[in-house]
């Protein structure tokens, strides 16, 4: 992207205060890899504060910029540099895998093939001191599966007290991966609560919200909700209906820096619902909830042009996790009465995000 | 339920509904649809129980024609007034017909022909208005047509205190309906080609040939069906603007989606609810009309879509 | 260093405070890239930094006023977002 794109986008978007009425606002930056352009980025960040005050803008009192990165150059000096200039706006997670051997097998470097685990590994510590709140992210693809139990551990021992996790949507699964994904995550449970792992860390695949009937109707993609801008100026719903994201369709753009925002080809996106857009098994399947979709996956897989048809590309990784969810929650709760310590539990457990894209 | 089939005669059939086709090249002839084909269409209405309307275009048909269209009980859609049970016409001034005529007009001709149309509610049983540019209406616009429906409506009025019952379809329709009533394309009406093949409206067809749903030889094939059911139609299930067209082709070509219509085809028809509204209760004030129907409620939106959050 | 809940805020009270929290790290971090070349805005920043300064403290005072919370010498209260709590950080 050009500062002179940037710049744009962000005027577009500040000088229409009304049509972003929410309260308080993320920027979010990402790649490939967003701080191989720190220089531009700080350059961002320091207009859109610098415009956020002049005009008044409600977002100067509510807003954070966010970075998802895979971490090697965490420690340059310019890095270090636009961190402690924003420290207290912003939110910077590094994405490590779990163990070497599960890291490296997706996380190359380009031409030499070499993993970059170790790059990233030993900038964990800074990051930790200056980010102890932090997670880390990790999705799930079917070559991944067997390394799931001890790259969990393996991060929890890094000091990474969250460890976001879900499986992929794409209709990557092969047969039997959904019993492997339930063998990991038994193995999973009995390291977590055995080794009172469940009183400091966390892990999003097991939470108490998934499994049982369909509760509500709510939307579980937040695409449309978000305004994604790529490097030519173009708006999208959420990045994944841009063309690089794509296999089968073509980009979904609902505007663009010089005309703004298409509000019609907004409007679908707002008034998604659960049950509009699944079949009549997923409407009735007894354990629903928790069951998520990505709205670009959707429209990618869809038969025809629209995001109204649910991929379930992910329905057995899904049941595999209920399964598992039930006799982790089974399993700690008996724990926890027999120790007396489920009314504290209860009281400090850590709330982790149900899904990650 | 499929009810409803449109048996287009020729590829320069006429227009009934909110899309212009494109004009042939210059030196290309009509493209007349085949006996064999036009026969076989018959035969598909009559085994799925459908109720036929042909599409003709603006010329004589051959004669072996007229005996096969006759085979089965249909209506006709005819740019000219002879014959027709709906007279689709591109002219409302001094218009006089005991048939159903539409008219298809933009807005600035729509703006500029109110005592044309005033004229034409005497001397028409009914009139259907089409607009052919919804998607570029303004707030400007919007409040020409609501001027517009009120001189509509006050006039209505009159005719009806004359004993002359008017029917124009953006004012009466909604007082008469119980429930929506839109074209239904793709749920309840498909669209036979001259190539043989099924689409779900005309207007899909005139856009994109390639844009079929089946065709005669190997049957329907409608992907993702249940989009063009209201039950789907996440704006429009909770909508009681039930004169709107609801229109398919506008809704995919303004947001990309079969099942949600535009802001601007949303405030229009809101406006002629609201219009409707304002008709019923003033006639009302004469005498008993329409007993069985209940009252339109007062509403404070114009788009159903702002008020998501009281249905999501 | 401890801490101990010694109290809660309305969530009214917990928005206002933290709308200031907010406004004062946003003031703090502009100051880091506005020189005074930008007279009208270095001003305008000035100014509010002390305004933003005295109402933060004006509210730990209001509050304290109102919910009499425990003390200590050389302590001082915190305020979780999330619950409203206020925590006394004992040295």
């Amino acid at each position: 992207m050009t500062w002179n794109v940037a710049k744009k986008a962000i005027d577009y978007i500040l000088s229409h205060e009304n049509s972003f009425p929410e309260k308080s606002v993320i920027w979010d930056f990402i790649g490939g890899e967003p701080l191989l352009e720190v220089d531009l980025i700080d350059k961002i960040c320091d207009y859109i504060k610098m415009s956020m005050y002049e005009l008044n803008h409600h977002w100067f009192d509510s807003y954070r910029f966010s970075i998802s990165t895979n971490g090697i150059n965490y420690c340059e000096e310019k890095v270090q540099n636009f961190i402690k200039k924003n420290l207290s706006h912003l939110s910077l997670g590094i994405t490590i895998d779990g163990t070497e051997k599960k890291h490296d097998i997706n996380r190359i470097y380009k031409g030499s093939g070499k993993g970059s685990y170790a790059d990233v590994v030993r900038n964990i510590p800074l990051w930790l001191k200056q980010f102890p709140n932090e997670s880390t992210k990790v999705t799930i693809s079917s070559e991944d599966l067997p390394y799931i139990e001890e790259s969990v551990i393996h991060l929890f021992s890094l000091g990474i007290h969250e460890v976001n996790m879900n499986c992929v949507y794409e209709n990557v699964w092969k047969e039997g991966d959904d019993i492997i994904l339930e063998t990991q995550m038994l193995k999973l449970a009995d390291s977590i609560i055995d080794n009172n792992y469940y009183k400091d860390f966390a892990c999003s695949l097991f939470s108490e919200q998934i499994g049982g009937p369909l509760l509500d109707n709510q939307n579980w993609c937040g695409a449309g909700k978000m305004l994604a801008i790529d490097a030519a100026g173009n708006f999208y719903p959420c990045t994944r209906f841009a063309k690089y994201s794509l296999r089968e369709k073509n980009e979904l753009v609902i505007g663009n820096i010089k005309e703004g925002i298409n509000k019609n080809k907004l409007r679908p996106f707002l008034c998604l619902d659960s049950r509009t857009q699944s079949s009549y098994e997923c409407i009735k399947c007894e354990v629903a909830q928790g069951c998520g979709w990505c709205q670009g996956e959707n429209y990618d897989t869809a038969e025809t042009n629209t995001i109204y048809q649910r991929s379930t590309a992910i329905c057995k990784m899904h049941k595999a996790r209920v399964r598992a969810n039930n006799y982790y929650w089974n399993k700690l709760y008996r724990k926890l009465e027999l120790e007396g310590e489920r009314e504290e539990f209860e009281k400090n457990k850590r709330e982790v995000k149900l899904e990650i894209c | 339920m499929l009810q409803y089939l449109i048996i287009l005669l020729d590829k320069e059939s006429v227009s009934f509904c909110g899309l212009t086709p494109s004009p042939s090249p210059k030196g290309e002839r009509s493209c007349l649809i085949p006996l064999d084909t036009l026969k076989q269409g018959i035969r598909f209405g009559m085994i799925e129980n459908l109720m036929i309307q042909y599409v003709y275009p603006d010329y004589e048909l051959p004669a072996e024609y007229s005996k096969v269209i006759e085979s089965i009980d249909h209506s006709k859609i005819k740019p000219m007034k002879d014959g027709a049970d709906v007279w689709v016409t591109g002219s409302i001034k001094d218009i006089k017909a005991d048939v159903s005529v539409v008219w298809r007009t933009d807005k600035q001709s729509l703006f500029n022909s109110e005592a044309d149309i005033i004229s034409a509610l005497e001397n028409v049983p009914r009139l259907n208005v089409v607009l052919t540019d919804v998607e570029t209406f303004t707030d400007e616009d919007f409040e020409n047509y609501r001027s517009l429906l009120n001189a509509f409506a006050e006039h209505i009025e009159k005719l009806y205190l004359e004993g002359i019952s008017s029917q124009l379809n953006l004012l009466t329709d909604r007082m008469m309906f119980s429930k929506i009533n839109n074209c239904g394309a793709g749920d309840t009406t498909i669209t036979l080609a001259p190539n043989g093949k099924f689409y779900v409206c005309p207007a899909f067809y005139y856009e994109d040939e390639t844009d079929s749903i089946g065709d005669l030889e190997h049957g329907l094939d409608i992907k993702n069906k249940q989009l063009y059911k209201l039950d789907y139609a996440p704006i429009c299930r909770h909508c009681d603007a039930w004169q709107c067209k609801r229109c398919i082709w506008l809704n995919r070509k303004t947001t990309l989606e079969v099942n949600t219509p535009s802001h601007e085809q949303c405030v229009l028809a809101h406006l002629e609810r609201n219009a409707s509204r304002e008709l019923l209760n003033n006639i009302r004030k004469h005498g008993t009309f329409l007993p069985e129907q209940e009252e339109i409620k007062e509403i404070d939106y114009l788009d159903p879509f702002d008020k998501r959050n009281t249905w999501l | 260093m401890t801490k101990k809940l010694v109290g809660n805020v309305t969530p009214e009270e917990r928005d206002e405070i933290q709308m200031l929290f907010e406004r004062r790290n946003g003031l703090y971090e502009l100051a880091k890239i506005l020189t005074a070349d930008n007279a009208e805005l270095y001003e305008k920043l000035v100014k509010d930094m002390g305004e933003t300064g005295t109402k933060f403290q004006n509210w730990w005072d209001r509050m304290a006023e109102k919910y009499q919370w425990e003390s200590v010498n050389g302590g001082s209260w915190e305020i979780i977002f999330e619950t409203g709590e206020i925590m006394l950080v004992e040295p």
